[in-house]
């Protein structure tokens, strides 16, 4: 439940948030417990989006409490700076209110510049920082840079990305700077990289994995813009990367055994459950593995055509919904390794798949 | 190429998933398959575990008992009971179908020679057809009279290798009750390892598969600020509270051979204690930590006989109300004997003789029939060394006690005193407290699951090791031998209330009183 926001003073946020928790205690029939194991700071530009990251982190903070704020800074809109407060409340155990509190601030002209001081001031200490940036990255690095200062975690997602400058500047994230890029792109992968993971979980099918000659990689796009190609880019990256292939500058793929294939395309299908559909691994003898989406069980299948055995592999597919795949970012308490390791390979791979 | 298949290295592609720990494939055997327990905690359990997908492609289980099943029938009554004690429900239609391929039963007696013939067949076909590769786990879901039997059949028929370096392993998990008194505890382990080697066998305590359980070693050693003050300097006693507000719910038949001492304190509460009493295992590996825990259990102080009621106290539940219900007497549950001297409520005061906790008193009560259902450990503190604020007027100053629930809403609390805002100086008790549903909303895994994924990783840090089963049979075997030769009936306590009066005053004897969990 998100209640009624109150203006108030930006300068005085924190008296404010003391207030509206005296009053809260006082006039509420549940006990209120108050909880946060993160800050969360979303970043939009538009109206529209504020009030959408809004809805999103509101849901977010019945699973993972958090203290939320969510910017809207535009150096077109008129000068102005204003904030408000709410408090995210939520039952556990039908007796038990939860809450945490969201704060908006609200920047346009020159006040933007003014926002990450703001911001920075009113973080819990001690709490990780999350930072969710909403749409494409800004060209301006000096910019991110600014803004991402206290951040533990940068949060995008890449279905949005314009071009593969964006992958790039995240790689440099990851490179220079302190905090840890995240993607809900690489969320959305979480269950077909454990489809394919399932597939060679057999030790007898592990060599197999040596001996990869072509990746066929179906996603579901009307149109063939970067966003639409990022999450199948993303996944050839993390096969190269986990098996051990090279990937040249010019996004060439080799193994010990010869160069691998990568062939990406794109067919019109809902994108209920994100981008793919069909991924297809060749291997040197000709045998395949599959895996599909079952968009009616809500699942994925995934085969492996054995030379002693065929099993089927069924991996669930889990709500796609962002605030989920925001959730499940948060619940990670570390860097993701494994997606620091395939952006720097995606960026190199993007420049030629994605031609 | 062999069905029987080395371990190499783990599989590149499950680096980073949330399903990172996913086991090799075996075929798990359940003896006992058409049980209680199998309905209502293994299957479900190992449903849940394919749910979450962290069970490998190709695994197999196999049911084992005398009731009359095929594979179909055994598949069709497992989906019942998981549809009705699965934690994730409903229970999704292709998940199941995928689980249930890997279902499979044999049926027959414990001492049927061909059967096992039949369930050796029907493993080899689960390493030829779903990639077991030889690995085995047996599930002995049976009263401890069958073990012997089980183990023999598997013994003969060379079920039971337990090859040097990288085989195909197999393993054997024993339910509670680990024997009745030293004795046949000694006897059953004799009898598990004259088959299995003590590294392939795994008992089963499901209190270690809790999740608060397991954060008592987080707590103490992954935290730099408890460690420090977690001694007989700091601490003044540690209340253990196992409550339950049931009562013997038709197991009367093995209640009145167990009595709530066998059945709580010998496993779960001796658990407990030594989990928080053990000192910093050199790292954390299922022996390093055991060989800790045991150390705790040998210096448990022996019971003085001559002395045993400032000690130890029993009781049985008369008939009184519960959760707002009338409930009858103990001695009124069914296939329970009108005279029974059955304790359903033991309170012990107990010491550890070494040098961390001389000295400080270990109090430990448990009981059927008790106003709630609660699991609840408390560190109380010693207070402050000089009572500074003690001399102010109206000012009362309260221990600081550390609380750990285990179950039910999990968590940690802390109370301290604080100053009560005004002019004068009057101070009120506070909580600092952590809930895990507040923090982690997620609802925890079940015991089961744990405890069966640690097994087919070959983990067995949450299981108990022989010693440490005969260790605490060792120190409890005198106190239950006094108590049965004894005549005299347990105190009575009244269904609904916190025990007899001989539980206030074990604790009021030491100028202290149990917490209201």
């Amino acid at each position: 439940m998100n209640e009624a926001e109150v203006s108030v003073d930006y300068a005085s946020i924190e008296k404010s948030l003391a207030e509206l928790w005296r009053s809260e205690n006082q006039s509420n029939e549940h006990a209120i417990t108050r909880a946060a194991l993160w800050n969360v700071v979303a970043h939009t530009g538009t109206q529209k989006d504020q009030a959408y990251a809004s809805e999103v982190l509101s849901a977010a903070a019945a699973v993972v409490p958090q203290r939320t704020i969510v910017i809207r800074s535009d150096p077109a809109e008129p000068e102005e700076i204003a904030a408000w407060i709410s408090a995210n409340c939520h039952l556990v155990g039908g007796e038990k209110q939860v809450c945490s509190e969201e704060i908006t601030i609200v920047a346009g002209g020159e006040a933007v510049h003014r926002v990450s001081p703001l911001v920075s001031a009113l973080l819990i200490p001690d709490m990780p920082v999350a930072f969710w940036w909403l749409g494409d990255l800004p060209s301006d690095e000096s910019y991110v840079d600014f803004l991402l200062s206290p951040a533990d975690r940068l949060i995008v997602d890449s279905s949005h990305f314009g071009s593969v400058s964006d992958l790039v500047l995240l790689s440099k994230v990851a490179r220079n700077t302190g905090t840890a890029p995240a993607d809900l792109n690489w969320v959305r992968l979480e269950e077909w990289r454990a489809a394919a993971a399932m597939m060679f979980d057999p030790i007898s099918a592990r060599a197999w994995l040596q001996t990869i000659r072509r990746v066929r990689i179906v996603g579901t796009a009307t149109t063939r813009t970067f966003g639409d190609m990022a999450e199948s880019i993303l996944f050839a990256a993390w096969l190269s990367a986990q098996v051990g292939h090279t990937v040249t500058a010019d996004g060439g793929v080799q193994s010990a055994s010869g160069p691998i294939e990568y062939a990406l395309t794109t067919e019109a299908r809902q994108r209920d459950f994100g981008s793919l559909c069909h991924v297809e691994i060749e291997f040197a003898d000709g045998k395949t593995a599959t895996i599909d989406r079952d968009d009616d069980r809500h699942v994925l299948v995934a085969a492996l055509d054995g030379k002693e055995h065929t099993l089927d592999c069924v991996t669930r597919m889990r709500s796609q919904d962002v605030q989920n795949l925001i959730v499940r970012q948060l619940k990670r308490p570390e860097a993701d390794r494994v997606f620091l390791r395939t952006i720097a390979i995606a960026a190199k791979l993007a420049k030629r798949l994605a031609a | 190429m062999s069905v029987l298949e080395p371990t190499l290295e783990p599989n590149p592609l499950r680096e980073g998933l949330e399903q990172e720990r996913v086991p090799d494939p075996s075929a798990l055997v359940i003896f006992g398959a058409s049980g209680d327990l199998t309905q209502r905690k293994l299957v479900p359990g190992l449903y849940s575990l394919a749910h979450e997908g962290l069970l490998p492609s190709g695994q197999t289980i196999i049911g084992f008992s005398r009731a009359d099943h095929t594979d179909d029938s055994f598949r069709m009554a497992m989906r019942e009971a998981c549809d009705k004690h699965a934690r994730t429900k409903p229970v999704d239609d292709a998940i199941w179908d995928n689980f249930a391929k890997g279902l499979f039963y044999v049926a027959g007696e414990f001492d049927d020679a061909n059967a096992y013939d039949r369930l050796k067949a029907k493993c080899e076909e689960a390493d030829r057809a779903r990639g077991t590769g030889g690995r085995r786990i047996y599930y002995l879901a049976v009263p401890p009279d069958f073990f012997a039997l089980i183990c023999e059949f598997l013994g003969k028929l060379g079920m039971a290798n337990d090859p040097e370096g990288d085989g195909p392993y197999t393993r054997a998990i024993i339910e509670k009750p680990f024997g009745h008194d030293l004795q046949t505890a000694r006897e059953l382990n004799r009898v598990a390892v004259s088959t299995f080697r003590e590294r392939q066998v795994f008992r089963i305590d499901h209190y270690l598969g809790k999740e608060t359980v397991q954060n008592l070693l987080v707590l103490r050693f992954g935290n730099g600020i408890f460690e420090p003050f977690w001694n007989r300097q700091y601490v003044d006693h540690v209340q253990f509270t196992v409550a339950e507000s049931i009562g013997v719910e038709g197991r009367g038949n093995y209640f009145e051979t167990s009595g709530i001492t066998r059945d709580i304190i010998q496993n779960h509460m001796l658990q407990l204690v030594s989990l928080v009493a053990m000192e910093p295992p050199v790292e954390f590996e299922a022996n390093a930590v055991r060989d800790e825990k045991v150390k705790v259990l040998r210096a448990l102080r022996e019971f003085s006989m001559n002395d045993i009621d400032s000690y130890a106290v029993r009781g049985q539940y008369g008939e009184g109300s519960a959760l707002g219900k009338t409930a009858a007497a103990y001695r009124q549950e069914k296939n329970v004997a009108p005279e029974s001297n059955v304790e359903t409520f033991a309170a012990l005061k107990v010491f550890i003789d070494n040098w961390r906790w001389a000295g400080v008193p270990f109090y430990l009560r448990t009981g059927k029939r008790l106003p709630k259902r609660v699991t609840d450990i408390s560190i109380h503190f010693r207070p402050a060394p000089y009572a500074l604020f003690s001399r102010m007027e109206g000012v009362r100053t309260h221990p600081n006690i550390l609380a750990i629930r285990i179950q039910p809403d999990e968590g940690i609390s802390l109370k301290f005193d604080s100053k009560v805002p005004g002019p004068a100086v009057r101070t009120a008790p506070v909580t600092m407290e952590f809930r895990y549903a507040t923090s982690f909303g997620a609802e925890p895994p079940e015991a089961y699951e744990r405890l069966l994924l640690d097994t087919m990783l070959g983990d067995s840090t949450l299981f108990a090791r022989r010693d440490e089963v005969e260790t605490a049979w060792e120190w409890l075997d005198p106190l239950l031998k006094k108590w049965e030769a004894d005549p005299a009936s347990p105190e009575l306590y009244p269904a609904g209330t916190w025990g007899p009066e001989g539980a206030d005053a074990l604790l009021e004897r030491d100028d202290r009183r149990w917490r209201r969990p």
